[in-house]
């Protein structure tokens, strides 16, 4: 009976951890070269570049020998998964990207109202179920934790 | 003795009035916490964090709420394992093995007052334990250098393989990302610059606390969207919890070895508190063997597991106070809050602030027994958290995050670096190269990286400093023998499968 017999989820990790692997490998290529270029200090016995160096070595080395024997990895998000993923994250930037000119209270709610549909719910949860949680978000942080959140343009609070 | 007066002032500044809200606000949250399957401790912790900065609290009232919360959170885990077979946290995950076939034959709240009980004493156990042990620690790391600091760190990395269970490859892998992403910003011995292409956001570094909550808790949102339809609702009977409590005394020595085991796995470095909980699970169905009916609702099946953890989660606060080590992923988080708060654990921090540590290690006491009043005649009010549905926390999860951050700096860099972390977070679970190594590699970075360099400019350039004292060359042999250790564990493991 091998290891992935015994648990489902987990698939070979022959694609996955090469390609991690190649990608580490070249970070930690890029992090010994670019440290040569850290200009070491008047009368410092150990300059800003050896302990990155001192990282980078062993991080590329642990990299080839994953490349050379990958191990396993839990199974890779579907389709679905990945749209709905790219969904949240993609929604998030937006927020991340409005909530200083918009301020909080209308990013949030749209936001939050999109999100709950992201997760599952349908839009009778929702909207309801949405708007309450961001209200509620801004009451709390405004004013009982008293924490700066950005104002709508043209209000103060 | 003396011990025993510090611990007497720790009282006196646990009791004040805004501590005692904290630690009980802390308990509450961190049961509520703890059971909500998918935010574990180290979810929940590292998604106060933003929060406690904001709040304005003292150093002390800040660990005292984080520190409820993590002890909260290792009550709270075994309300999801009992009632609906889903561990809340990595520790609860033995409490499923018992809890659920409990639960199933209508004895839940049964299962739940002896968890409760059984928790209350691993946690009591391991506290007495931090108050005799972490002052005798203290008393032998007063005589370390920064060569044997660094030994030390090398120590916390080599060993990190236990906390997670996973390909020792792959934790190693995971730290030195760790220690190479801390390195990004300014150098403070030197200022200058490194791979901070030019962004003055990074300057200052990589914030610990976005870091955390966007490798923990973003990562977990993005989890959780593979299968938003998942989860169940607990349907069975509670009962009361109070027949648990009777159960409990037929349990006592089942309780009082599942603590002992736990505390001892806690404190090791590198170690857990899912490995005191399976380390006194397997351990007491070995012992018991045929006497008992483990996996069909053995009593002791779900008392020793909850000993374990609770008193692991109590044993990894020893090594992060006294010698700034954490021994657990939490406890990773906790030392982020004190990092960020500008304090450095380690045996100086218990001669220049007492007050700190003991109000902590009082709190301990005092949030120990709120804890066990909160989860035994309480317990039902916890356990209708579990029928929120994920589409409604989820997204309270990512809010709370983002507000949190957000006032931090009140950058929204923060945020896409946060979701950039919580990408990096996903891919490295599903790669399985354990996170939690990341962490502590970003944490511990800078402190390591400046020993080495202390003690370099000591040595005037000489390499053999670092093993030139016998206190380096002891802990290097005990890294040593622990992941030799932790090699013939797994191959044993392995094999027992097969």
């Amino acid at each position: 009976m091998s290891e992935l017999d015994l648990h489902p989820e987990r698939v070979s990790g022959a694609l996955g951890d090469r390609i991690a692997g190649v990608l580490l490998l070249l970070l930690a290529v890029a992090a010994w070269w670019l440290s040569h270029g850290f200009a070491s200090g008047f009368g410092q016995t150990v300059g800003p570049g050896a302990f990155p160096r001192l990282v980078s070595v062993p991080l590329g080395m642990l990299a080839l020998y994953l490349v050379a024997r990958p191990g396993l990895n839990h199974r890779w998000p579907g389709r679905a998964a990945r749209l709905r993923q790219l969904g949240l994250l993609a929604l998030l930037m937006i927020y991340a990207g409005l909530v200083e000119p918009l301020g909080f209270l209308p990013t949030a709610l749209i936001t939050v109202i999109l999100m709950i549909r992201l997760f599952g719910a349908r839009w009778g949860q929702a909207l309801p179920f949405g708007a309450l949680l961001a209200v509620s978000l801004f009451l709390l942080f405004e004013f009982v934790l008293g924490m700066p959140l950005p104002d709508m343009p043209g209000l103060e609070w | 003795m003396e011990t025993l007066a510090y611990l007497a002032q720790g009282f006196a500044v646990a009791l004040e009035p805004q501590h005692l809200f904290l630690a009980l606000l802390g308990c509450a949250l961190g049961t509520l916490i703890g059971a909500l399957p998918g935010l574990g401790p180290v979810n929940g912790v590292a998604l106060m964090i933003p929060l406690t900065f904001n709040f304005g609290l003292s150093a002390t009232a800040a660990l005292i709420l984080l520190v409820s919360v993590y002890y909260g959170c290792m009550y709270g885990g075994r309300i999801s394992s009992i009632l609906l077979n889903i561990p809340g946290d990595e520790p609860a995950m033995m409490t499923t093995l018992d809890g659920y076939p409990m639960a199933q034959q209508g004895r839940g709240g049964e299962a739940l007052g002896l968890t409760g009980v059984a928790s209350f004493v691993g946690a009591l156990v391991a506290t007495i334990g931090l108050t005799l042990f972490a002052p005798l620690l203290v008393e032998f790391a007063i005589r370390f250098g920064p060569a044997e600091y660094f030994a030390l760190f090398v120590l916390a990395f080599a060993t990190i393989g236990g906390v997670t269970g996973g390909s020792l490859l792959k934790s190693f892998i995971g730290a030195c990302l760790g220690l190479l992403l801390g390195t990004v910003g300014i150098d403070s011995v030197s200022s200058v610059p490194r791979y901070t292409f030019g962004w003055y956001e990074l300057y200052d570094g990589i914030d610990f606390i976005v870091a955390l909550v966007g490798l923990f808790a973003i990562s977990e949102c993005l989890v959780f969207l593979e299968d938003p339809r998942q989860g169940s609702r607990p349907t069975m009977l509670l009962g009361s919890a109070m027949p648990g409590v009777r159960t409990s005394w037929q349990c006592r020595g089942t309780i009082a070895r599942g603590s002992l085991l736990g505390f001892i796995a806690g404190v090791l470095p590198g170690a857990g508190a899912a490995l005191g909980s399976f380390l006194a699970y397997t351990l007491e169905r070995r012992w018991l063997g045929r006497r008992g009916n483990f996996g069909t609702g053995d009593p002791r099946g779900v008392a020793a597991p909850e000993a374990g953890n609770n008193a692991a989660a109590g044993g990894a606060l020893i090594p992060m106070l006294s010698l700034g080590i954490p021994g657990s992923g939490t406890t990773a988080i906790l030392l982020a809050l004190l990092l960020s708060m500008n304090i450095t654990p380690g045996p100086l921090l218990f001669d220049e602030q007492p007050e700190l540590v003991w109000g902590l290690v009082a709190a301990l006491f005092i949030g120990n027994l709120m804890l066990l009043v909160l989860n035994i005649p309480l317990v039902g009010l916890f356990a209708r958290v579990l029928r929120a549905p994920g589409w409604f926390l989820m997204p309270m999860v990512v809010m709370v995050a983002f507000v949190g951050v957000y006032s931090l700096s009140n950058s929204a860099f923060d945020l896409y670096l946060m979701l950039a972390f919580g990408v990096l977070g996903y891919v490295l679970r599903k790669l399985e190269i354990p996170t939690v190594p990341v962490v502590l590699g970003l944490l511990l970075g800078g402190q390591m990286e400046y020993n080495l360099r202390r003690a370099m400019s000591i040595s005037d350039g000489d390499w053999s400093i670092i093993w030139n004292s016998g206190i380096s060359v002891g802990i290097y042999l005990f890294a040593f023998t622990l992941i030799v250790a932790g090699l013939i564990y797994s191959w044993v493991i392995r094999g027992r499968l097969q």
